[in-house]
């Protein structure tokens, strides 16, 4: 009977799928996109709502986009200059200099406010900074405080570009899709990269997806298996003055980009938590874990044991399996 | 732009939910807002598909009798927003003033009836009742264990000899059990 009840409460709400839709916000915060169920309140309201909106579209939008020109072009071009020096030092502090600059460009581009905490702990070369992961500007606000080589899958478009504008520069790690499913290669990857001391740390988002920014879904165990030192980073956003998530099958890249410069701002806390090694004799799940709980505790998020790539896939059989296992055990007691 | 609940639903038919499930307006709202976001392919019904779609339903072990129990009334294997709010108002926890609604203590032991009537013949067989106690073990109990099981239930529950469990013996069994509260779920509003 219990399961009876706990499946139905399942159909209601449930503690996955809403993960993948924008948080709810307790009250409205004047945007229209968070104005789930319209109704008309008062007159007053609708003024302040026309004026916000002529303000957020016609003021903030057209500096904002300048900005993004800006800072785009100049990451190009600093990374393109800077690809024709030699390997080396003054290569290695020119990159810094520029790659925080454009970044910071970019962040207030999308009308970022960021505040920093614990700066002490941030990332050094040969390490892996893990974060928890809400969008792809998550990049660009951890990328204003410290440079990072960057890992993904290689994209067309204009994500392909910057991609490839950066790779000049310093090394960052690109994949083919069809290399990301070799785990070997991977990791092989990951470890060259980490033991070099000369070398960015890498930043890596362990979900694997976008999740909305009230929780913290599984992180998949590769970048916990390579070695090397983890710097964790707890991200939260404040979604009263806008929401960062991405949604990618409600709206493409340039929509999104749109609603966030036409939000009110993008503030968000980075928390930077002490670098944490895995502990002898401690497997990767569960180093994995380990880390997951601190950065979710930290940024007060609910810490979930669910996969995040149950956006897109059916959960296994073998979550089932152990349920039954649970029932079975109730009813041999008996 | 986004996923505004655009309402479709016409003002009398809000009243008609309103009446026949005991619903307020904002719960309406809200189950109107989750069949919406269950509703990826935003044809207006929901399939099957849609509801295993859920995680927590997909690994509880009587997620397909649950499943099946939305869609006893449908006729193409797909239901309204209407089939899925009456089904879901069976749960709505018992009021002292309201009589013969949807929710009431019969209603509530027929919903859970059904999870073990898989062929919907009114009676529970002791071939049914095993084949429920296989989806809630898996393979951990031995079929001779299970099917000890199955047998001293139909005993203790059989009064009228035919080796069959009907509804109302099902009931009857339940007597002492608090039916209101395991089978009702707090909505929010």
């Amino acid at each position: 009977m219990d399961f009876v009840k706990a499946g139905v409460e399942a159909i209601i709400e449930d503690e996955v799928t809403k993960r993948f839709l924008a948080e709810e916000l307790p009250s409205w915060n004047l945007l229209t996109r968070t104005n789930k169920n319209y109704h008309y309140i008062s007159l007053k309201v609708t003024i302040l709502w026309g004026i916000g909106f002529f303000l957020r579209y016609f003021v903030f939008l057209p500096l904002r986009v300048t900005l993004l020109w800006l800072g785009v072009g100049w990451l190009i071009i600093s990374n393109a200059a800077i690809g024709c020096l030699q390997n080396g030092p003054l290569k290695r502090w020119a990159y810094w200099h520029a790659s925080l600059m454009s970044f910071c460009i970019l962040a207030r581009a999308l009308s970022a406010v960021i505040t920093y905490h614990n700066r002490e702990n941030r990332a050094k070369g040969g390490g892996i900074c893990v974060a928890n992961h809400t969008s792809p500007i998550d990049v660009v606000m951890l990328a204003s405080d410290n440079c990072y080589a960057l890992i993904g899958q290689r994209q067309g478009g204009f994500l392909g570009l910057l991609q490839r504008g950066l790779a000049r520069a310093t090394s960052h790690i690109w994949f083919e899709r069809c290399e990301l499913k070799d785990r070997v290669l991977v990791t092989k990857r990951l470890k060259q990269h980490v033991e070099d001391p000369e070398k960015l740390p890498i930043l890596i988002f362990p979900e694997g997806t976008c999740i909305n920014n009230t929780s913290v879904m599984m992180f998949k165990k590769g970048s916990f298996d390579v070695g090397g030192t983890i710097y964790p980073v707890a991200i939260k956003y404040d979604p009263r003055f806008g929401d960062a998530f991405w949604d990618s099958s409600k709206q493409g890249y340039f929509h999104y980009l749109l609603m966030m410069m036409t939000s009110w701002a993008i503030v968000c806390d980075v928390w930077y938590l002490k670098p944490m090694t895995r502990k002898e004799g401690e497997t990767a799940v569960k180093f994995a874990n380990r880390v997951k709980s601190e950065i979710a505790r930290k940024g007060g998020l609910v810490d979930l044991m669910w996969d995040g790539q149950l956006k897109r896939t059916n959960v296994k059989a073998e979550w089932k399996a152990r349920q039954q296992e649970e029932y079975s055990r109730l009813i041999k007691l008996d | 732009m986004g996923n505004k609940s655009s309402l479709v639903l016409k003002p009398e038919e809000w009243e008609e939910i309103k009446q026949e499930t005991g619903f307020t307006q904002n719960q309406i709202s809200r189950l109107y807002g989750r069949f919406t976001s269950l509703d990826k392919m935003n044809t207006g019904t929901l399939g099957r598909e849609d509801f295993l779609r859920i995680p927590e339903l997909a690994i509880n072990p009587l997620g397909d009798r649950i499943v099946h129990a939305f869609f006893s009334e449908s006729l193409d294997g797909t239901i309204n927003f209407r089939q899925f709010v009456r089904v879901l108002s069976r749960f709505r926890r018992i009021k002292e003033s309201e009589k013969d609604k949807l929710n009431s203590r019969e209603e509530k032991l027929r919903f859970a009836f059904r999870m073990y009537d898989l062929d919907d013949d009114d009676k529970i067989s002791r071939d049914e009742l095993l084949a429920v106690l296989h989806m809630l073990v898996g393979v951990d109990i031995s079929e001779e264990q299970l099917a000890s099981i199955a047998d001293r239930t139909i005993m203790e529950a059989d009064t009228d000899g035919d080796r069959l469990i009907s509804f109302e013996e099902f009931c009857a069994t339940l007597e002492r059990t608090d039916i209101e509260e395991k089978m009702s779920i707090r909505f929010l509003h």
